[in-house]
């Protein structure tokens, strides 16, 4: 997990105060409900610039700091044979 | 711009040398005291539906200048209930379709009818027995397989059900409580296992208003519209273009009827004077353009921010409050002919609805407390 992810994690965590968030923060736990969860959503996906795929939008994915981390880091690799 | 949207709005890109306004349109195209369908019609003929559509993702699909001067322009002309139809299919009905048009050839359909105003949409959210904030924990069903869709369940006090050509149904589509787990249907409304109930009483006529029942309706998998998932996701960001559509009607509409009120009182003599030489009267209605005033700063700053969630609820609970003080002072101060027949006591009651529909104001106080943190450091 990158710095400005866990900065903009902590942004939506309402219970997250100064505590650490770690890769498996629990994120319900530290106050992501559904509105900040739709407010996450987009965030992420404006921030990194990348659209979450249909087959990852699931509850499973927002569960904790790595499992969204994971889906982001997917998304944002480049495809194989498009490095320049 | 999407493709769809490009093209809904080619047909109008004729070079002009005077663009009309939104006002201008309206003047001359909406013919008084028609009904919803007509008043539809008038303006996507007229070009006023397409051309409210912008590409911004501030305004969230709309432009808020010209939403503004529309809904300015049919309040002075219009009962609320025509006003009330076109308003949810401008600011949350035609953005959703818009964005499902991305990657549904129905939805782009239905969206080009409706631009030319040949079609209505119904945006059927609220379940049937459930509160209008309890989204999460919809019961309406989608069963989706191979083959298409099965609908079941109900909803209610749905604008537009009675008088609209499709439904646009948020259903449950995954068990799980989680904002993912929510599509888009998109229903012809006279399809089999479809039913409709008008809402008692008439208190908005020609708003269709009525609930909904959807037993068994089984319909092709190209039905469900836009992304699987997101469905929630993009009504709680839609939602915002909804707030500042009811805070600019309700913008209007109080100016409206502070300056009728205000003439009400020059007129109406004391025997010496008149009731607005009273210093209580022009005390009363002095705080009453103060929170006018308050209105209009909020909307203006609204037509130029991200309205997220939270601010929109900000935004919500002040028209609510707004309208209905300044509606109960204003029928005070006119007296005994406030309550004749569609007089203010009727619309009072009428815009009762900005502190109900869409989310009751103790609902989005407690919202707005709950995030405080975020509005407070906004203002930082």
């Amino acid at each position: 997990m990158d710095a400005n992810f866990v900065a903009l994690l902590r942004s939506h965590l309402k219970y997250a105060g100064d505590l650490p968030i770690t890769g498996d923060s629990g994120l319900r736990d530290l106050g992501l409900d559904s509105l900040r969860s739709i407010e996450l959503l987009f965030a992420v996906e404006d921030a990194y610039g990348v659209v979450i795929p249909d087959e990852s939008l699931n509850d499973a994915t927002f569960e904790t700091a790595d499992t969204l981390w994971a889906v982001i880091e997917k998304m944002s690799a480049p495809v194989p044979g498009t490095e320049t | 711009m999407t493709p769809v949207a490009a093209a809904a709005r080619a047909g109008t890109a004729e070079p002009a040398r005077h663009q009309p306004s939104v006002t201008e349109l309206v003047a001359a195209s909406v013919p008084a005291g028609c009904d919803a369908r007509a008043l539809w019609r008038a303006l996507g003929h007229a070009g006023v539906a397409r051309s409210l559509l912008t590409d911004s993702a501030e305004s969230l699909g709309i432009d808020p200048g010209r939403l503004s001067e529309l809904l300015t322009a049919l309040d002075a002309r219009l009962a609320p209930g025509p006003v009330l139809s076109v308003c949810v299919q401008v600011a949350t009905v035609l953005p959703l379709l818009e964005t499902c048009a991305a990657t549904s050839p129905l939805a782009a359909g239905v969206l080009r009818e409706m631009l030319r105003g040949e079609a209505m949409v119904a945006l059927a959210a609220t379940d049937a027995g459930l509160s209008g904030s309890a989204l999460l924990d919809l019961r309406t069903r989608a069963e989706i397989d191979a083959d298409g869709v099965t609908l079941d369940g109900g909803k209610e006090w749905i604008t537009n059900a009675g008088q609209s050509d499709h439904l646009l149904v948020l259903a449950r589509c995954r068990p799980a409580r989680h904002f993912t787990s929510f599509c888009w249907v998109l229903v012809p409304a006279r399809h089999p296992g479809v039913s409709f109930r008008p809402a008692a009483g008439a208190l908005l006529p020609g708003a269709g208003l009525g609930h909904l029942r959807l037993d068994g309706v089984r319909l092709g998998r190209e039905h469900v519209i836009g992304r699987p998932g997101r469905a929630l996701a993009e009504l709680a960001r839609q939602l915002g273009a909804e707030r500042l559509a009811g805070a600019l009607w309700a913008r209007a509409l109080c100016r409206r009827v502070l300056a009728d009120t205000q003439r009400q009182l020059l007129a109406r003599s004391t025997g010496t004077a008149t009731l607005w030489d009273n210093a209580a009267v022009r005390d009363r209605f002095a705080r009453c353009v103060v929170q006018l005033c308050q209105l209009d700063a909020l909307c203006e700053l609204s037509t130029t921010r991200a309205i997220t969630p939270a601010y929109g609820m900000v935004l919500k609970s002040t028209c609510a409050t707004t309208t209905d003080q300044i509606l109960a002072e204003c029928l005070n101060l006119r007296g005994a002919a406030a309550y004749d027949d569609d007089g203010l006591s009727r619309t009072r009651e009428q815009f009762a609805m900005f502190g109900i529909a869409g989310g009751v104001t103790g609902a989005m106080l407690a919202g707005i407390a709950d995030h405080a943190d975020e509005l407070l450091d906004a203002l930082g």
